[in-house]
């Protein structure tokens, strides 16, 4: 319901506010695992291109460049120069193959230059252009050829061919890759050095094209996300038994005759089946993988807590949308999992999930059950999104003192119910969007100083609030996208001095409040959009935080004559200007002449 | 008397140089400071044969213009399109 309310805003705000919740959603049982903090942002490129360009903004900001880096530089300013860079080191043909792809001047032409490079790895992900005709230059890197990432390209099977010879192969990723079919798997059948492959969204593959997975032994990463006809095609896998990450979520098609072969595969640590037709007896072929440490059952409806006795290795799981509703507690097999009463299975389920108090990571959508996490003191990340959790309910979190991320979103926790997490000193991230949290309750996060992250876009939050954040000098994300933020609530950021990310949405800012906010040099990401008084001077206010990568002043009265302020803004990726006075050729304009790392803005 | 070294290039060229610059160059501060060792720390002299006049000249500005940057004076260094490639290569062995 809270999605499509999101969805609905977007359009009503005029597009100007991409949301990260989604990506959120899909992300929270990976992070405790990759560890990777990903900012959504309105293009899959720009998502990219922003977490590869770490290093580059850091060493941007007051580290001088290394002459290796300006030469570089230089190199792809006039790329059109060069014919050949095989006379180069390796390391240094790969530098410069890696800054054309960031600053996104590679194309067919200066990709020519990189013939025979010996190059390693070609990170080509969601690169546009990439086609079968790039496929020349990439094969003749040859046996040096580590890792391809072609995801998002238009490579079809015939342009796999020309892969066959690079038989030093560890890592290919073809997501997204809709021209890719079974008769392409033929040709990955000899590259047995693989130990990493991914096909994301593939509605081609079939059990038969899977054949070709049998004889790639080394495998330890296999991703098949998304790819709807695979239903009988894992007995291929029944030899690989060095997998250890086996990814085959939304593929809306696994069933429990697909877990068989899965039961060999003695080295699995993390398996993730969301949306499959598979029951208990599907996950009883889980029964010996003694190494298996991560589960993700989301939306497996035909799943019931009657599986989890066996899984004893367990770190991290997802139950959230399985069959743990009340109604479901009737298909429990067994007869104490035919009790009538709602508290006797909540019981039940306490002292089957007690025993895995060495849980890292748990995920449950499932509103009632919260009782059980009583036993559950090292979990470190909670994830109660959408859940039936309200003020009393956070009396059980309590006692969870390992707890460094906590997810409340969209439930009916309020002020009164903080309380309980005043004590939780490890806690580094909260989210309480979309909750009736007021300004009352945040005084009692004013004693979590290990905060780094803090959502807080919810209407009931307002200035007074955010005096009770003046302690929290760690946060480097705030959002406060919803919340009714006006210019004297601003004076309370300014010792927020690690702020990398901001976002104040509500509506109610004006010039006078930016003040606060433009010397908070660490930013990154600033939303500032629908405060529809701010103006030119906003922009000339914020032209001193040079670090900045993503700017949205949305629908606010900035107009073209106020551009010429961002020019100092070079690490400038993504600008936002919807609904403003602001035409795109104007931005063009500024992107020729000062902004060069431009690569997403609106309006285009 | 501020302290130097002499860099000689290719050619046999030398450039003589304040040792603070030479020292942004990685591999001549190990070269430099490394007890015993390197001949190179007892004369204060560097023999590059790999590296031609040219490019050592402007490694040499380099230096120089790192020093500047890192005091605070952040103007761009200019490299001539041609010099790059082999430029770069002396960087990379200089780890620079």
């Amino acid at each position: 319901m809270i999605r499509r309310l999101m969805i609905l805003g977007y359009f009503i705000m005029g597009g100007a506010c991409s949301r990260k919740r989604d990506q959120q959603v899909e992300d929270i049982l990976n992070r405790g695992v990759s560890g990777k903090y990903s900012k959504s942002s309105s293009s899959k490129w720009l998502a990219t291109s922003l977490s590869r360009s770490g290093s580059d903004v850091k060493r941007r900001n007051g580290e001088r460049p290394s002459l290796l880096e300006l030469c570089v530089r230089k190199i792809h300013e006039d790329i059109d120069r060069y014919t050949t860079f095989s006379d180069l080191p390796r390391d240094i043909s790969q530098q410069i193959f890696d800054e054309l792809v960031y600053s996104q001047r590679l194309n067919l032409k200066s990709l020519e230059a990189f013939r025979d490079c010996a190059i390693h790895d070609l990170n080509l992900g969601e690169y546009p252009g990439v086609n079968d005709e790039w496929m020349d230059v990439i094969s003749s890197q040859s046996t040096s050829l580590l890792s391809v990432d072609f995801s998002g390209s238009d490579i079809t099977d015939s342009g796999l061919v020309s892969l066959r010879g690079c038989k030093n192969l560890e890592s290919l990723n073809f997501n997204f890759c809709d021209q890719i079919s079974n008769r392409g798997l033929e040709h990955l059948s000899g590259l047995s050095n693989l130990t990493s492959l991914s096909f994301r969204r593939n509605g081609a593959i079939t059990a038969q094209g899977m054949r070709a997975f049998s004889g790639l032994v080394n495998m330890k990463k296999l991703d098949l996300e998304k790819c709807p006809g695979i239903h009988g095609g894992l007995v291929h896998l029944r030899d690989l038994t060095k997998l250890e990450s086996l990814n085959i979520k939304w593929c809306n098609c696994i069933t429990d005759a697909d877990m068989e072969p899965i039961s060999e595969l003695k080295n699995l640590r993390s398996l993730q089946i969301c949306c499959s037709r598979i029951t208990d007896y599907g996950i009883s072929y889980l029964k010996g993988l003694n190494k298996l440490n991560l589960l993700n059952l989301e939306g497996c409806r035909h799943v019931t807590a009657a599986c989890l006795d066996t899984l004893t290795g367990l770190m991290f799981l997802n139950l959230n949308r399985c069959n743990f509703s009340d109604s479901g507690c009737e298909k429990f097999s067994g007869e104490c999992y035919l009790a009538s009463s709602q508290l006797k299975v909540m019981a039940l389920l306490c002292g089957k999930l007690c025993g895995f108090n060495q849980f890292k990571d748990l995920k449950l959508g499932n509103e009632q059950h919260y009782k059980f996490m009583l036993g559950l003191t090292k979990l470190e990340s909670l994830n109660l999104d959408s859940c039936r959790i309200g003020d009393e309910g956070l009396v059980h979190l309590s006692g969870m003192l390992g707890l460094k991320s906590l997810e409340l979103s969209d439930t009916e926790v309020g002020s009164h119910g903080l309380r309980h997490l005043s004590g939780l000193s490890n806690l580094e991230s909260i989210n309480l969007s979309f909750t009736v949290v007021t300004d009352s309750g945040l005084r009692k996060l004013s004693g979590l100083t290990s905060l780094r992250t803090l959502n807080l876009d919810a209407r009931h939050v307002t200035d007074a609030g955010l005096s009770a954040l003046t302690s929290l000098t760690g946060l480097t994300h705030l959002d406060l996208f919803g919340a009714r933020i006006t210019d004297s609530g601003t004076n309370y950021l300014r010792n927020l001095k690690k702020l990398e990310s901001l976002e104040i949405c509500g509506g109610g800012l004006t010039d006078a409040g930016v003040k606060n906010i433009k010397d908070l040099s660490s930013l990154t990401l600033l939303n500032l959009s629908q405060n529809s008084n701010l103006t030119d001077k906003t922009l000339e206010l914020i032209s001193g935080l040079t670090g900045l990568v993503s700017l949205n002043v949305s629908n606010s009265r900035v107009s073209n004559s106020g551009l010429r302020h961002l020019k100092p803004l070079k690490n400038l990726r993504s600008l936002t200007l919807e609904s403003c006075k602001v035409s795109a050729n104007d931005i063009r304009k500024l992107q020729a002449t000062d902004l060069p790392n431009l690569v997403n803005f609106r309006p285009e | 008397m501020r302290e130097t070294v002499k860099l000689i290039s290719m050619e046999g060229f030398e450039f003589v140089i304040d040792r603070e610059a030479a020292m942004v160059s990685q591999t001549i501060r190990s070269m430099l400071t490394s007890p015993g060792g390197f001949s190179e720390s007892k004369d204060g002299v560097v023999t590059f044969p790999d590296i031609s006049t040219t490019i050592l000249e402007k490694i040499c500005q380099y230096f120089y213009w790192s020093l500047q940057y890192s005091r605070g004076k952040e103007t761009e260094f200019q490299i001539e399109p041609e010099l790059t490639l082999e430029l770069m290569m002396a960087a990379n062995y200089l780890h620079t």
